[in-house]
């Protein structure tokens, strides 16, 4: 497990958070700028010494009440929003840098993989100064892994790109978290990164830890944080099912429930995973025909939210899995909307998201 | 008016006359001894202080900052004639040498080393207090996190990134060393071969009317500290084309 209790004290800045999550893929720490997001994981690298508390990773006590491990010695790789290459070293000399400073015995990655692993060959003779955005980031991605740490922080990575680098680069971080087997904590304040990226999820609120866990524990949560923000969301894993419509695919997730979304290249029985804003979801009592909404599933209400902002969030289960509906309070008083009734789930919008 | 009319017609008379004499050749490598001895010393004490303020957010740094600045701004014969007082056998420093059974400082080369270093260290700490501030934070933060200790970081990416304010540094304290009067005047006097550098010698001709020899020490100080600005600055320009790279 990560264990993690601190607080850190600014002249304009309360920071507090208690969590644990578990040792191995993807947590996600998301919130609205000004949260805390960046110095949480400032406090986890040591980035800020006058934080009191206890990062504990595993087995390893970075810092408890009577110790702090310096920087250095903390196994440790990070990435910044903004990249942070040597421009007095060329691209092969900021990736040995890490490396050169880690001890043979524990060095698990091998430096020409993972050049090939984030099309890095033809850029090791290069000057930082001369790379764009998002190369940038893939060389600094490399140079934090060679170090051969056991996590990795990654803030905001894909900020600082503009919207096609930063597609390209999530594939990058996808194919790198699948080979990865250390913990990352990856920060961001878009939802589409974590419901595609994380496996686990902290939210974060004016410098108080809101809620964490499994992301989709965090996510289905009636009184999850997120839906004060108008950010609740659901994420769906579903295969590809059948290309047999025109301009459109048929996608099956795992409860087995069928959904078409727009046309995509992948070949059957492909994974992907969907994230579906509860803002995009009504709810009917009985099956509407005549629409143009194409996806359309029975549903099961579970669990009815306590109104906010005249609204109030619906959970709903359908064959299994989790999905967030949000409806006004006039309608869901309508409806007689409660736990246990049966309706039609009206999703008016899909993102695919992985 | 006077001087000006004798040293016109010292020129007329010819410099090639005043060849570099035995004497001047001494003050030469005094002079020159004295600018490498105080730049090597005002590097090695410069860095750590140009380092300390660079990165303090202390409130004595303001204080620290003006002390450094003040031969900038104070007249040289100022500041060497306080010195002459401490450095004398009843001064603070004089005082103390001689309790602890050393020679006195005034008037020796050691006693001008330790003038030319006070006098020079702002054209030192200066210019590496500023390559030093310049230097993205981020950086080093990602160093140590890639296992770099303050040391190795210093070395590895604090040094090569302000390679252009060591130059600037030690272009402008040497020059600046080569060309003091004033404390050199106060606290070292003028005995050849000790203390006499190149800017007495060329007073000590001025007051014999020896105008030829005080035009060819004249011309070799103009022309080398010419040359020496001119280096830098063309480098600068260079460096300024390339990039940081």
């Amino acid at each position: 497990m990560i264990d993690i209790q601190i607080e850190l004290q600014n002249a304009s800045f309360h920071l507090e958070a208690n969590f644990s999550v578990a040792e191995t893929g993807v947590t996600g720490i998301f919130g609205p700028s000004g949260s805390g997001k960046t110095s949480l994981l400032r406090v986890i690298a040591g980035l800020e010494p006058q934080a009191l508390g206890l990062v504990q990773i595993g087995n390893a006590v970075w810092q408890d009440e009577t110790s702090y491990l310096p920087i250095p010695q903390r196994q440790m790789g990070m990435v910044f929003q903004e990249p942070s290459l040597f421009q007095h070293l060329n691209v092969a000399e900021n990736l040995r840098y890490g490396m050169n400073r880690t001890k043979r015995t524990s060095q698990s990655v091998e430096f020409s993989s993972m050049c090939e692993l984030l099309d890095l060959e033809i850029l090791l003779e290069r000057n930082p100064l001369t790379l764009s955005g998002g190369e940038k980031q893939r060389v600094a991605i490399a140079r934090a892994l060679l170090a051969s740490p056991q996590l990795l922080l990654l803030d905001e990575p894909l900020s600082a790109l503009d919207q096609s680098a930063r597609g390209k680069l999530m594939t990058y971080l996808e194919k790198v978290f699948q080979i990865l087997d250390i913990p990352v904590f990856y920060v961001s304040h878009s939802s589409e990164e974590i419901a595609r990226l994380a496996d686990n999820l902290i939210l974060m609120d004016s410098g108080q830890v809101s809620a964490f866990g499994p992301i989709d524990d965090v996510l289905s949560r009636i009184d999850s944080p997120l839906i004060e923000l108008d950010e609740a969301f659901s994420v769906l894993e579903c295969e590809v099912k059948a290309h047999d419509l025109p301009h459109l695919t048929t996608i099956q997730s795992v409860g087995g429930k069928i959904l078409h979304i727009p046309e995509i290249q992948r070949a059957i029985t492909s994974k992907l995973r969907l994230q579906i804003r509860a803002r995009d979801v009504s709810l009917c009592l009985t099956e509407p025909s005549n629409t143009s909404i194409l996806n359309i599933i029975e549903a099961k209400v579970t669990e009815i939210s306590q109104v906010k902002q005249g609204a109030r969030t619906i959970k709903l289960d359908i064959a299994g899995e989790n999905l967030m509906a949000k409806v006004s309070d006039y309608s869901s008083t309508q409806l007689n909307l409660h736990s246990g009734q049966e309706v039609f789930a009206q999703i008016k919008s899909v993102a695919l998201v992985g | 008016m006077d001087i000006w009319n004798r040293a016109a017609a010292g020129h007329k008379l010819g410099i090639s006359s005043a060849m570099l004499s035995n004497p001047d050749f001494v003050a030469f490598a005094l002079t020159i001894r004295l600018s490498l001895t105080t730049i090597v010393i005002l590097i090695i004490i410069g860095t750590p202080i140009a380092w300390w303020l660079s990165q303090t957010k202390s409130k004595w740094r303001s204080v620290i900052e003006a002390l450094i600045a003040l031969p900038l701004v104070l007249p040289p014969t100022v500041l060497g004639f306080y010195m002459l007082l401490t450095l004398s056998s009843d001064g603070f420093i004089g005082a103390s040498l001689a309790a602890l059974g050393l020679p006195s400082l005034a008037f020796t080369f050691s006693g001008l080393v330790l003038g030319s270093v006070l006098y020079s260290l702002p054209f030192v700490v200066q210019p590496l207090q500023n390559a030093f501030s310049s230097i993205e934070q981020r950086s080093l933060e990602a160093a140590s996190i890639l296992g770099a200790g303050p040391l190795d970081r210093f070395i590895s990416v604090v040094l090569p990134l302000s390679k252009m304010g060591y130059l600037t540094a030690i272009v402008l304290g040497f020059a600046h060393t080569m060309g003091e009067f004033g404390v050199v005047l106060m606290i070292g006097g003028n005995i050849p071969g000790q203390t006499q550098v190149l800017s007495i010698a060329i007073y000590d001709h001025v007051e014999s009317l020896q105008y030829g020899a005080a035009h060819s020490l004249s011309a070799i100080l103009l022309l080398l500290s010419f040359a020496v600005l001119l280096m830098v600055y063309s480098l600068n320009k260079r460096v300024q084309l390339l990039g940081r790279a």
